[in-house]
């Protein structure tokens, strides 16, 4: 099991309790009398069922909120996803806090800067830095979308997905867009691990089809769910934090009852991905600090809902470069979500938007967990690290600290080591080519890419099954007119050269 | 009055109260049973007179217990500071945070990241630019150490000319050689105006001569004091962080002891600057963990002796660039200090240990001041803000919230806006030449030069503060503290017709 990071101080909170309470009864509210747009007969079916108020012309839901508060009660506060390597197994839950990578569709050329796609080496590439590092705990859906050589659209994530499972013992993530899951689900079986379900919102109150089936394949195969909310405060959401915790909230909700209504007791935890719009030029303000209040106070509401958090805010941000504005976009909201109760942050690989990652990033952004948990983990108060008669020893100057054991005994566990950050004085750094962190953790890259090993690697006949699934994928999506013939062409060249599996 | 920023929460707190007793216990301890080496005749004897046990031979002094306590509490809490201009009026204490700057030997060069001596009008420069930031509430000393042309001696003098003349906030005066007989002229030239007198220790639990002198002439100035260490975790205070606390708090505790002995109620804050040492290089680490965990449990404690406590490892960083690493070690810093209620951080313009300074990282540090600001401000929880009638008005897709008017009175409230951070999209980004924020913050400079006007001193007062220069000049002259050599270039550079520069 992987074990994360310990929080050993009490939650921040910026909320007081009045507050909480007047977030959750606004919520309420707006499911009650609002309600939501479900584009799924099923699922309006079921909350039918459940004494929902469905509307099914206008395909209009409204939630008793005694079934609301029954529903959020039934998911478990914390829970244990089954990896193919159980010593990657993850527990999500209170006081635990672990990560994983937020995804670019593409990498990002270190000399321009310019977004491009990546190739397919470059795509496992990101996947084994993922897999080699320690304090990634589970990988998300992507980390690119797809790569290059005519891969038919469709078809980008699910041969993603194979590379993750032939790449990596970590679990991941299943994205629901055009019900890709039903493929990627399989697939996961096959290579023996679990997988989250990974349903999304549609900001304000709206719910697609493909993403509501993602909640009844996660019944069906008993499956943990993340919850995804992407609202964007002040185009999909109020402009004001506390408003956009309301509607984050009440789009987050309906999910949780039907996958409760479904699989009582089943596995959830809601990520937030919610982002302020740049007035300026319409696009989400990726790295603003608003955000974080956001996060911060809907970590605390749903801490008392008893239901696991994710961060995604603290993935992307506004700069293209790996400079010192994204080294401060990427700090600070995460060490604000890790104090504040969120049980897993999406950090690692990603720099500018939904646009770039890059494995560099990942490795820099290694750094900066490191740190977030180690001042997590706090720190040791007891006569032997007070030290006092150590000190009295000491006295005044001249004494000192450096020729004592009681210094060579504690320097290592008092002290967070970075991978990949300059620590040099500078006549040492001149003398070592003036090298950056990034200059560093290239280096670091090249050899993890030398000596990481999948472990263990798929078995032949799990390596059939995953080709099997990815066959009968492109024949649906052929007969389905998703591939037109022209993709088809080049897929199938792509294919054949590319000499897989690795 | 400069305003600050107020935290809006309860502080975020790392240690239980048993371990802040056990801190507290551990300083009182050794106080009492090692004391602290005080160089300086008449502070023996004050601390003889109080009560403390002292030995004159070895210029030890023992503090008891009801001694600590009673001082402490004479302390002042919260404090005013009257600058220039009343619209920099500091009042120290509370849930305020302000920021000061942290000072650079040198300045940096941008092209080979090296440092080199500023020129005059460099200082001067770097002065103005500081006096125009809105998020910059006071000055620490220097922000350089002198410029070219100056003797080692009228550095320190010089700096705080520049900075009266070139900037109406607070400042904070140093001691060497007397300096501080001017220095405290100086600030009186400027009717009603007050200035920091600064004082350290010389860890571990030592105060030298000079420094207990110049604490002596400031508090009975009337100037308030900002008092600090700079020990060395493993070095000169033991290795653990605990331990290395007791070290400063029963240093810091001797200094308001002896503070409160001079004059009752005098005001005194105190600053945490502990870093780890290096244990390969020896040096110590900049922009580390263990110095915001170690500021973090000291800003916990010293709030409940009710001294403002100050954040000093917030400034300065590890790496040599103002690169990713330096974003993410200054952010991290920054955002600990003020969640942990330091009421003042000293933080903008350093880059390398308190090697280098620059303008750029002033500017680029400012709006990591206004994000941190700006988050602990926190968000307003009221009907308005939570905006319950206005959901349901929006309702689902296709509703939104952009052409509301809501959204136009909040969002500007509710997000920070950065002024020199790249905000825009990829498209815009690859239009106007790929900008980052150095390039941003580059054009800031240009333009707060061109435009920023500081308030200048009056002519009378300027010619009083040029006589008490002249008098230092002379001084030090006839000292022998200003070789002929040195005293060859000074002159030149005083005889320039630029001079001086502001």
């Amino acid at each position: 099991m992987l074990k994360g990071f310990t929080r050993n101080f009490p939650l921040f909170k910026i909320l007081t309790e009045e507050q909480v309470e007047a977030v959750h009864r606004g919520t309420l509210d707006v499911l009650q009398e609002t309600g939501v747009s479900v584009y799924n007969e099923r699922a309006l079916k079921a909350f039918k069922k459940a004494s929902c108020d469905v509307n099914f012309e206008t395909k209009r839901v409204k939630f008793p909120p005694g079934l609301v508060e029954e529903c959020l009660r039934k998911a478990p506060s914390s829970f244990r996803v089954k990896a193919r390597n159980p010593k990657h197994d993850l527990i999500i839950g209170p006081g635990n806090i672990l990560f994983f990578n937020f995804p670019g569709t593409g990498t990002v050329d270190l000399d321009i800067w310019e977004p491009r796609t990546a190739t397919e080496k470059e795509h496992v590439d990101l996947i084994r830095v993922l897999d080699a590092l320690p304090n990634v705990h589970f990988l998300n859906a992507y980390p690119y979308f797809g790569f290059s050589g005519g891969i038919p659209e469709i078809m980008k994530e699910i041969e993603g997905v194979a590379l993750r499972m032939r790449n990596s013992t970590k679990v991941t993530v299943a994205i629901a867009n055009n019900d890709i899951d039903m493929f990627t689900i399989k697939m996961a079986r096959a290579a023996g691990t679990e997988i989250f379900a990974n349903p999304n919102t549609s900001s304000p109150l709206t719910y697609y089809t493909d993403q509501v089936n993602a909640c009844f394949l996660a019944a069906e195969y008993d499956l943990p769910s993340m919850i995804w909310d992407g609202a964007t405060s002040g185009g999909t959401a109020p402009a004001s934090l506390a408003g956009a915790v309301v509607l984050t909230n009440a789009e987050l909700i309906p999910f949780i009852v039907l996958i409760q209504l479904l699989n009582p007791g089943a596995r959830v935890s809601v990520a937030n991905l919610v982002l302020a719009q740049n007035m300026t030029n319409g696009a989400p303000a990726f790295g603003e600090i608003g955000v974080s209040l956001h996060n911060v106070a809907f970590n605390q509401v749903w801490r008392k809902y008893g239901i696991p958090t994710v961060c995604s805010s603290c993935g992307p941000t506004s700069s293209k470069r790996i400079d010192f504005q994204l080294g401060y976009q990427k700090m600070m909201p995460a060490i604000l979500s890790a104090i504040s109760g969120s049980s897993v942050l999406q950090l690692y690989s990603s720099i500018y938007g939904e646009i770039t990652a890059h494995p560099i990033q990942a490795l820099l952004d290694d750094d900066i967990a490191g740190m977030i948990g180690s001042f997590l983990e706090g720190i040791e108060v007891s006569d032997e690290s007070l030290a006092i008669d150590l000190i009295n020893e000491v006295g005044p100057i001249p004494g000192h600290y450096l020729n004592k054991a009681h210094t060579r005994k504690w320097w290592k566990k008092e002290q967070f080591v970075p991978q990949v950050a300059d620590r040099l004085t500078y006549p040492e750094w001149i003398r070592a080519d003036k090298k950056s962190c990034i200059d560093y953790a290239k280096e670091r890259m090249g050899e993890i890419l030398a000596v990481h090993k999948v472990d263990p690697p798929l078995t032949d006949s799990q390596e059939e099954d995953i080709e099997r699934i990815l066959k009968e994928a492109r024949e649906c999506y052929k007969k389905k007119g998703l591939i037109p013939d022209k993709e088809w062409e080049i897929y199938k060249k792509t294919l054949r050269e590319s000499g897989r599996p690795y | 009055m400069a305003r600050g920023f107020r935290r809006k929460f309860k502080p975020l707190e790392i240690v239980t109260e048993e371990e802040v007793n056990a801190i507290h216990q551990g300083a009182l301890e050794v106080l009492w049973k090692t004391g602290v080496l005080v160089e300086h005749e008449r502070a023996l004897n004050l601390f003889k007179e109080n009560g403390c046990k002292v030995d004159f031979e070895k210029r030890r002094v023992r503090i008891p217990p009801a001694l600590v306590e009673e001082c402490l509490r004479k302390a002042p809490s919260s404090f005013c500071v009257k600058a220039r201009d009343p619209k920099d009026d500091l009042i120290i204490g509370g849930d305020t945070v302000y920021f000061t700057n942290f000072p650079g030997m040198q300045t940096l060069d941008l092209n080979t990241w090296e440092p080199r001596t500023p020129t005059r009008k460099e200082y001067y420069d770097l002065v103005t630019i500081l006096d125009a930031l809105p998020n910059l509430h006071f000055f620490t000393c220097y922000p350089y150490f002198g410029f070219e042309d100056v003797p080692e001696v009228m550095k320190i003098p010089e700096g705080i000319v520049a900075k009266m003349r070139n900037s109406t906030m607070v400042n904070l005066c140093c001691y060497s050689n007397d300096c501080e007989i001017f220095t405290i002229k100086m600030v009186k030239v400027i009717e009603g105006m007050e200035a920091f007198g600064a004082g350290h220790s010389a860890p571990p639990l030592s105060f030298s001569s000079e420094m207990m002198e110049s604490l002596f002439r400031y508090i009975e100035a009337d100037f308030p004091i900002w008092a600090g260490g700079g020990p060395v975790m493993g070095g000169t205070t033991p290795v653990t962080i605990a331990g290395s606390i007791v070290v400063t708090n029963a240093e810091m505790i001797a200094y308001v002891v002896l503070t409160q002995l001079i004059k009752p109620g005098a005001r005194v804050m105190v600053h945490d600057y502990a870093l780890p040492i290096n244990m390969r290089t020896g040096a110590p680490n900049f922009g580390a963990i263990e110095a915001f965990v170690h500021q973090a449990i000291f800003n916990q404690i010293w709030r409940r002796y009710g001294v403002p406590p100050v954040a000093t490892s917030a400034g300065p960083v590890s790496s040599k660039k103002m690169d990713f690493q330096c974003g993410y070690e200054k952010a991290f810093s920054a955002l600990i200090a003020a969640l942990t209620g330091a009421n003042v951080i000293q933080f903008s313009g350093g880059i390398y240990g308190e090697l280098t300074a620059h303008p750029i990282q002033a500017i680029l540090d400012d709006d990591i001041a206004g994000m941190v600001g700006r988050f602990i401000e926190g968000a307003e929880v009221n009907d308005e803000t939570l905006a319950i009638d206005l959901i349901e008005k929006v309702g689902p897709i296709p509703g939104h919230y952009l052409n509301k008017a809501h959204t136009r009175k909040w969002w500007k409230k509710e997000y920070f806006m950065p002024k020199v951070a790249d905000k825009l999209t990829l498209s815009e980004w690859l239009k106007t030449g790929k900008k980052d924020c150095l390039d941003y913050a580059r054009e800031r400079t240009q333009e707060i030069l061109a435009t920023h006007k500081p308030k200048l001193l009056t002519e009378n007062q300027e010619n009083a503060i040029e006589n008490i220069l002249k008098e230092e000049r002379e001084y030090y002259r006839k000292k022998g503290l200003i070789s002929d050599t040195e005293w060859a270039t000074y002159k030149k550079d005083l005889e320039s017709p630029n001079y001086p520069y502001a």
